[in-house]
């Protein structure tokens, strides 16, 4: 099987920063309102017992990415390379019913009405630049199998989901990682 | 890289400032056509490795913002109104230095107020330019780490002392923020790696931000009642004898004294006061006392209560009878390599006198402990009253570098009549800011992006020549050179190198044996090594000399200062009290009928520092509207919903926020955030008026003469009771135009 790339994410030690998210905006030159990467929170229980989590999400390169199979132009296709899962602008004919197949809300659409989003930095020589500088060391990237390496040691869990996406986190206190919660927009 | 070479892009190294006042953040500055288009870490920069926060990816927009400052302005219009024409840097410094020398000759040379930015690496420049025109009166914010290092100083004998995060078993983070601060430089890096190999972690705060949301126990202590609490803290420890009896014996002044001080602070009273458990006071207490490696980090929290100087006071002896100062995982002392040389500083503080001292229009710690570790100082929000009061005598010329007297000191109204009746007032910023309708003149200066100096040196190991990384984009100076070019014209030119700002930093190098152009060649600038820490220092700490003029040591018995006799000989009290926050459930019940809830603010966020940054689209997208942390239970009693325009209304003014559900947060307490009065134009987002209807947290409080300020260190507080209720659409409308 050829490599697929992915995201590594501790929810024990990201502090909603937003350094990722505005490294990722500024870099890419994002207009604002758009967000290839985005750092949400949720709350459980209620005062004085209560928890407050956060997670730093993008596109999660899924291996079986529900976007590619909803996009009739074909615009939208998974690497074969590095399973890196990108658009075409030409062919995007901005429709959005990718985002509607994305559990994770993840496609954005600016003002010219085309889809995007985290191309995992290809020009960067895929090294995204959101995890350089997190503060917090909470956010790195790799192949899957050099991840699945990592979560072994520090008991992260690969994220479940329909699509298989690329995206390990570690999740001490069980947060509800769940579809309906994770939201890029 | 061959896509830089591709794209046309250059790299140029630097420095960012900001924010402050920790060692810059070392930056990689990628320009296109003249233009910065994206920055990236310095990994090589021992502070920040690479790291940065989204101030820093934002910042390219700060550069280029509509609200730029373009050259120097004169105020054509009434004061307060806005009306400005162009004037030349030539005209600009000639009304300066004309009307500050002929204030000198009339009123005398201490009739100038600086007011003071947060520590800045121009700071010293501003005193600098005070003492050589005669003026003690630097006006430092009277509410800000001076207060900590004040009582820490004078009870043990070190000013500020680091918590050992590395080798702490116990963290204690206490009205402090390191995550909304300085977030790059590493400390919640260190906290969290602790965490990792099992050390545990108390937050201390009354809202649950992204620290306390790590923490294995978070205490949601009401605002201002910190003292209250580490009262509560010292009796147990000393009731259930928790202490290190050896480490008091040799090294405490006072103990004994302390011991019937402290019982009629117990958990059961601090409970009511502190909104917290009896049993969890007693459980941290315990906790902190019998955990050998545990360090506190008391931020600013401690600075900003009328209380301040008793819960400084309180939690440095609270740290020495329980051992842990100077040991590992405490509370340290820093250990400086004795290899690297110091940086020459540009203050004159060998040339302050008694009379100067004297002179002080409203010191912010009282003259007797006079001057402290940054020189002289009057209280920021004084030296504006004085216009009112004309007590002792009026200030005749204020200059705000950086800094912003209608947001970011306590009684706007009262500080909007005193500028009113001020006979001048300069303005020095980047942008168009809030006190800027008032000024006599406005002078523009340069960013950092825009600058070949200073050089970062003064806080850390790290030695590096900022370098200029895109033409300046208007008529500026920078902040330097603009002090430079004033005492010039004000004859002063004898002291300030006769304007020559590269005989400038060339002097402060000096020991170093380097010139700046000789420093500009180290891409990365110069690291020296740190030190492993020494620990115990005990003999040394304890003898240190106070910055007073008479050099009297901070501790006579040469011991930690519990029973505090330098104190008692000026008229203070010797034990940490208890003073109650100008109102309060417990303070004022009988204004509980009409004010139920206590109101705080923070006054940075993940984004913005103080009264900055709004106008920056990137940032102001993450924090749109200024809010209302309120707990939903306290909201859906008053019919409010999530993102509901409010109305929150305490004894001394009002304010229209947005009403965030915050689960956080107690039920009795809702807090905004500092600084809110700047649009975003770009994203069509509105600015705020300064008073009443405004968002503008620090009209909200106190400032009663009797019971605002703390006696010894100033300390403003921030605490208020108010009532919450839903904006009509009426008030809605009128916020969003």
């Amino acid at each position: 099987m050829a490599e697929q790339y992915g995201f590594y994410y501790d929810a024990e030690r990201c502090i909603q920063c937003h350094a990722c998210e505005l490294a990722c905006k500024s870099i890419h030159g994002l207009e604002p309102g758009i967000h290839w990467r985005k750092v949400i929170e949720f709350w459980t229980g209620e005062f004085p017992a209560v928890t407050r989590t956060f997670i730093s999400l993008s596109c999660l390169h899924c291996a079986e990415p529900a976007c590619e199979k909803a996009c009739l132009p074909r615009a939208i296709t998974k690497r074969a390379e590095d399973g890196i899962v990108v658009v075409d602008k030409e062919k995007c004919n901005g429709c959005g019913d990718c985002y509607t197949a994305c559990p994770y809300g993840v496609p954005q659409f600016g003002t010219d009405g085309i889809m995007q989003k985290c191309d995992f930095c290809l020009e960067r020589g895929k090294k995204p630049a959101c995890t350089e500088p997190c503060p917090a060391n909470a956010l790195s990237y790799g192949t899957i199998e050099e991840l699945a390496k990592l979560a072994s040691e520090k008991g992260a869990e690969k994220l479940a989901g329909d699509t298989v996406p690329s995206l390990f986190i570690r999740n001490r206190r069980k947060a509800p990682f769940t579809a309906e919660n994770l939201r890029v927009g | 890289m061959s896509k830089q070479a591709d794209s046309g892009e250059k790299m140029i190294p630097t420095f960012c400032s900001l924010c402050g006042p920790t060692m810059g953040c070392g930056l990689n500055c990628y320009v296109k056509d003249g233009r910065l288009v994206r920055v990236e870490g310095m990994k090589e920069s021992p502070g920040n490795k690479g790291k940065l926060c989204p101030r820093a990816f934002a910042s390219m927009q700060w550069l280029y913002s509509p609200q730029r400052l373009k050259y120097p302005l004169k105020r054509t219009g009434k004061k307060g109104e806005g009306k400005f024409e162009k004037i030349s840097w030539d005209e600009a410094l000639d009304i300066i230095a004309e009307k500050l020398l002929e204030q000198k000759e009339k009123y005398g040379p201490e009739s100038l107020a600086i007011l003071s930015p947060a520590r800045r690496s121009y700071s010293d420049y501003l005193y600098r330019f005070l003492v050589v025109h005669g003026s003690p009166n630097y006006g430092h914010s009277g509410l800000c780490a001076i207060q900590r290092a004040f009582g820490f100083a004078y009870t043990l004998g070190t000013p500020m002392l680091m918590p050992d995060y590395e080798r702490a078993d116990l963290i204690i983070i206490w009205g402090a923020n390191p995550v909304y601060s300085g977030t790059p430089q590493g400390a919640i890096d260190r906290i969290l790696n602790a965490k990792d190999r099992g050390a545990r972690l108390i937050v201390i705060k009354p809202q649950i931000q992204p620290d306390a949301a790590k923490a294995d126990i978070w205490m949601p202590v009401r605002p201002g009642t910190d003292g209250a609490l580490v009262l509560a803290m010292l009796n147990v420890v000393i009731n259930e004898e928790l202490y290190d009896a050896e480490f008091i014996e040799k090294w405490c002044y006072g103990f004994d004294r302390l011991v019937p001080h402290i019982q009629k602070y117990t958990p059961e009273w601090a409970e009511p006061i502190t909104g917290l458990p009896a049993a969890q006071i007693r459980e941290v207490a315990r906790l902190y006392a019998t955990t050998r490696a545990a360090c506190i980090n008391a931020g600013n929290g401690f600075d900003q209560a009328v209380d301040s100087n008793n819960a400084v006071r309180a939690v440095a002896i609270l740290m020495a009878i329980t051992g842990h100062i100077d040991r590992p995982g405490g509370n340290i002392a820093p250990t400086m390599n004795p290899d690297m040389p110091r940086v020459k500083s540009v203050h004159l503080r060998e040339r302050y006198t008694q009379e100067m001292v004297d002179r002080l229009v409203g010191p912010e710690i009282p003259t007797c402990f006079q001057p402290f570790i940054e020189g002289t100082s009057s209280a920021y929000y004084h030296c504006l009253n004085s216009v009112l009061t004309e007590k002792p005598y009026p200030i005749r010329a204020v200059i705000a570098p950086g800094t912003q007297p209608t947001v970011i000191t306590r009684g706007t109204k009262r500080v909007i009549e005193a500028l009113e009746k001020l006979e001048f007032f300069v303005v020095i910023d980047v942008m168009q800011n809030a006190s800027m309708p008032w000024a006599d003149v406005v002078i523009p200066v340069a960013t950092m992006y825009e600058c070949d100096h200073p050089f970062e040196g003064g806080m850390g190991n790290w030695l590096m020549a900022r370098n200029q990384v895109v033409e300046r984009m208007g008529d500026y100076k920078s902040d330097y050179e603009f002090w430079l070019d004033l005492a010039v014209r004000m004859g002063y030119g004898e002291d300030f190198w006769h304007g020559s700002i590269e005989e400038c930093m060339n002097y402060q190098l000096e020991n170093f044996g380097i010139t700046m152009e000789e420093l500009r060649t180290y891409p990365n600038g110069i690291v020296f090594d740190n030190v492993p820490p020494i620990f115990e220092k005990y003999e040394r700490m304890f003898s240190l000399r106070s910055p007073r003029l008479s050099r009297a040591p901070y501790l006579p018995q040469g011991k930690v200062a519990i029973y505090n006799t330098t104190f008692e000989e000026n008229g203070f009290n010797p034990l940490p009290e208890w003073v109650e926050p100008p109102e309060s459930p417990t303070g004022t019940p009988e204004l509980l009928n009409k004010y139920p809830l206590i109101f705080s603010d923070s006054h940075t966020s993940e984004v913005y520092n103080a009264g900055w940054l709004r106008n920056v689209p990137y940032l102001r997208e993450i924090q749109p509207d200024p809010l209302l942390h309120i707990n939903p239970e306290t909201a859906k009693k008053r019919g409010i919903e999530d993102g509901d325009w409010v109305i929150v209304e305490s004894p001394h003014g009002s304010m229209k926020v947005k009403a965030k559900y915050f689960p956080g947060i107690s039920p009795d307490v809702v807090m905004g955030l500092q600084g809110w009065w700047q649009g975003c134009d770009e994203l069509g987002k509105p600015g705020y008026p300064l008073l009443d209807g405004g968002a503008n947290t620090n009209s909200m409080y106190s400032t009663d003469p009797d019971r605002a300020f703390d006696p010894l260190v100033t300390a403003m507080p921030k605490q208020t009771l108010v009532e919450v209720r839903k904006a009509t659409d009426k008030q809605v409308d009128r916020g969003k135009k």
